[in-house]
């Protein structure tokens, strides 16, 4: 048994009676051969664009559970339906949560560093990690590379203070 | 050679990284999304009725594959429209 939602919208120019009449026609289709979980109707909405020049339609909405021929007998009849405008049969996923539950693990499993590691992306020290692969090949180099890094960074700072001004001039 | 190097990454360093998007539905946690949850389809699609690229909306694959299928699914119902003027 697998859960399907089907919706389906009906032409606003029958009457009360009318249309609920045809919706529980298809209730009782639905009924038959399957459990029906949930009817949610939403009553005459406006279309985002027009069918068969209609402006608004009827909606009811589906929810059940039942072999897959029900969802095909269902479909037959809205085709020999005319007052119905469209329909949509929809197999409801339950297999996910398999997916979900490795996703967690691994979030957990980084948890804090990631988020740290995150901030001081944001901070835009990209090219320190550059300056630490240069340390290993040559250390003594590298020392004099601090030292200039040093006064780099100040330089830094004042890039950083300039540059947004400039960023926010080219936005505008 | 140092000095070279040095000005190159200057020069990188004027394109600042845009700011870290986060997927907004990460963040809550959602496992579905629904196609009759036109609210919150409506806020990702362009004026013309796309759907907003990963790249503008900062959604993750994962949801950006299930909001395509339920903004689609949307519009053969026409609760979205398929392209707007």
């Amino acid at each position: 048994m697998t859960q399907y939602e089907t919706a389906f919208l009906i032409s606003p120019n029958l009457e009360e009676e009318a249309i609920e009449k045809v919706i529980s026609q298809m209730a009782e289709v639905v009924k038959k051969k399957g459990k029906l979980i949930n009817e949610d109707r939403w009553g005459k909405k406006r279309l985002a664009y027009p069918i068969q020049k209609f402006e608004e339609a009827f909606y009811v909405f589906f929810l059940y559970e039942a072999d897959p021929t029900v969802p095909f007998e269902l479909e037959r009849r809205f085709k020999q339906t005319e007052a119905i405008l469209r329909y949509l049969t929809i197999k409801k996923e339950t297999k996910e949560k398999m997916r979900r539950k490795e996703k967690d693990v691994l979030d957990e499993e980084k948890g804090l560093p990631e988020s740290e590691e995150i901030l001081t992306e944001d901070e835009d020290i990209g090219g320190e990690k550059e300056e630490a692969a240069e340390k290993k090949e040559e250390a003594e180099e590298a020392e004099a590379a601090e030292k200039e890094e040093a006064g780099e960074k100040e330089e830094k700072v004042d890039e950083e203070a300039s540059l947004p001004e400039e960023k926010e001039k080219e936005e505008e | 050679m140092a000095r070279e190097q040095r000005s190159e990454r200057s020069f990188s360093r004027r394109y600042f990284p845009p700011k870290r998007k986060v997927c907004r539905f990460c963040q809550r946690n959602v496992r579905d999304i629904d196609y009759k949850n036109v609210d919150i389809l409506k806020r990702y699609i362009l004026e013309r009725g796309k759907i907003s690229p990963r790249r503008v909306s900062g959604t993750c694959s994962y949801h950006q594959r299930r909001l395509s299928t339920a903004i689609k699914r949307a519009r053969i119902l026409a609760l979205l429209p398929f392209l707007e003027d």
